[in-house]
């Protein structure tokens, strides 16, 4: 039998054809020696190195060892048909994937559709011409080298996502321990000094914030506080923001400057945090209280966030304008006072807590959140700074805020 | 945010459209480069289109005040909507960058 290839029709169909490269494996089952025979002749005289089986049962042995290119199976077998050999081909994880021609001598459409159906991949009559076969064991070797080349792709896709959740996981859970120190940097709720309640609460917009503010005792008397709020948000911004809260601690302050004075403060902290090359920047409000009688020392720079709220009347912000951190090296930070009466209440808080917009992208603002805290005169001081977080969630129908947002609450004894 | 330039005779116009915010910082500072190499003596920043800023809008600017006066060139800031306004003050924007209310009136501070 002569079952050479027109050679035009070979370098069309198969562009990689068994010439130098290691030879295409087939796998031909066939129970019909001579038929079996003759195919397997005419394929290996094409280059290919061809394997053989009688019946289904034998070729899933030789298939699961040698992993070939195609294999060319015949319908009618005993002990496994074709059909059931692509089933249960099929069904095998390290073997689904083969490319399968069937053989039949009929080639009715009904029969046509079973076996695609149960798993093959494409038919080949045996009655079809030597070039019609030898085209589709070509066509075939074609799409199976296309889809291991998927399987290659995928499973290398697959270990790169794995390496990526390992180093994100890893990523996480140092940011997360990060964040658990940022908190354990903030101070701790209850009573500061005697006769002054501290409580607060804190959600940064990602998993670390640049929002941070303290209540330090400075002496017997008399209470250091501050808020600062770095722009940016994430681990640049708390690592910032870290700095900033090391150089605003007492005892530094109080060696470097001599008292805890709020505008030297701001002076000092203005000429060793400039604007960095990004633009990036701090806020911050610093306040110094003596306990006895009450009276706040403050000053701002560029920081909007102190809202006094009196025992009787409405609440009023401590702020001026003025400009933050490291805008100008030469500015000046003028301090102002007030004086708080018994269960006066003192708030410091980032905008991040009144910059929340609606869905319909309406901002919450600063007027209500003055009226939730003067609405929270009835309430406890933890219970209005719930509130602030409660009413501010509702408003822009999320859980999670597009900012750092922080509230400080100080209340003198009654 | 999108960002239009516009020249006009002695200045550059940049119509700002959208937040001016962390997000947007790598489109504001390709649009000053742009200016910076075209050697115009005066950058007009117009906010008429910028319904909100943020920590780092504000530090834009400030940075833009910070590097136009090493280099002796200046730049307005034209009709921002309240809500910016109010941002800026409270920052103490308008003290390094002037404020106006029309692209005359930054044309004719700059001519005077």
């Amino acid at each position: 039998m002569d079952l050479k290839m027109p050679q035009p029709l070979l370098s069309v169909l198969d562009s990689s054809a068994p010439a130098c490269a290691s030879p295409a494996t087939i796998l031909l089952v066939e129970d019909e020696p001579v038929t079996r025979t003759s195919m397997a002749a005419r394929l290996t005289r094409l280059g290919y190195r061809v394997l053989e089986a009688g019946n289904g049962r034998v070729a899933l042995e030789v298939a699961g060892r040698e992993r070939p290119d195609l294999i060319i199976v015949d319908w009618m077998m005993p002990e496994m048909d074709g059909p059931t050999f692509c089933e249960t081909l099929r069904r095998d994880p390290t073997m689904k994937s083969s490319h399968v021609l069937l053989m039949t001598s009929q080639d009715q459409p009904a029969q046509i559709a079973e076996g695609l159906v149960r798993g093959a991949d494409d038919f080949l009559s045996k009655s079809a011409s030597k070039q019609e076969i030898m085209a589709r064991v070509l066509a075939g070797l074609r799409t199976g080298r296309l889809v291991r080349e998927l399987e290659v792709t995928s499973a290398q896709l697959e270990s790169s996502m794995l390496q990526l959740e390992a180093k994100q996981a890893e990523m996480d859970a140092d940011l997360q321990s990060a964040a658990s120190f940022v908190r354990s940097l903030l101070p701790r709720q209850g009573n500061p000094a005697q006769g002054v309640t501290l409580a607060w609460e804190y959600q940064p917009s990602l998993t670390l914030g640049g929002d941070l503010f303290d209540v330090m005792a400075i002496d017997a008397n008399h209470l250091g506080l501050y808020i600062l709020d770095a722009s940016g948000h994430g681990l640049a911004a708390a690592l910032r923001s870290a700095s900033l809260m090391t150089f605003l601690r007492v005892e530094n302050i109080l060696q470097m400057l001599g008292s805890y004075d709020p505008e030297q403060v701001l002076f000092e902290a203005n000429r060793r945090f400039p604007l960095s090359a990004d633009g990036e920047y701090f806020t911050l409000w610093v306040g110094q209280l003596h306990v006895p009688t009450g009276r706040l020392t403050y000053a701002a720079a560029g920081h909007s966030g102190a809202l006094l709220s009196p025992v009787q009347g409405p609440s009023r912000w401590l702020t001026q304008a003025s400009l933050p951190l490291g805008f100008d090296p030469s500015a000046q930070f003028a301090s102002s006072r007030v004086v708080l009466q018994s269960a006066d209440r003192l708030f410091m808080l980032s905008d991040g807590i009144y910059d929340v917009p609606s869905p319909t992208g309406e901002f919450w603002g600063r007027g209500r959140f003055q009226a939730v805290i003067d609405a929270g005169r009835a309430r406890s001081l933890c219970a209005t700074i719930e509130a602030c977080f409660s009413q501010a969630r509702g408003w822009q129908q999320a859980p999670h805020f597009p900012d750092d947002a922080a509230v400080m609450g100080l209340e003198l004894a009654g | 945010m999108t960002i239009t330039q516009r020249d006009l005779r002695d200045a550059i116009v940049l119509d700002l459209k959208g937040d001016l915010t962390y997000s947007s910082r790598a489109v504001f500072k390709a649009a000053v480069a742009q200016f910076t190499n075209a050697s115009c003596p005066h950058l007009i920043v117009n906010l008429e289109e910028v319904q909100f800023m943020d920590s780092s809008g504000l530090g834009l600017l400030a940075l833009l005040s910070q590097s136009f006066k090493l280099h002796h060139t200046r730049v307005s800031l034209l009709k921002p909507q309240s809500y910016v306004r109010e941002i800026m003050s409270l920052a103490n924007i308008p003290t390094m960058i002037p404020i106006y209310e029309t692209e005359g009136d930054a044309l004719a501070a700059s001519a005077a």
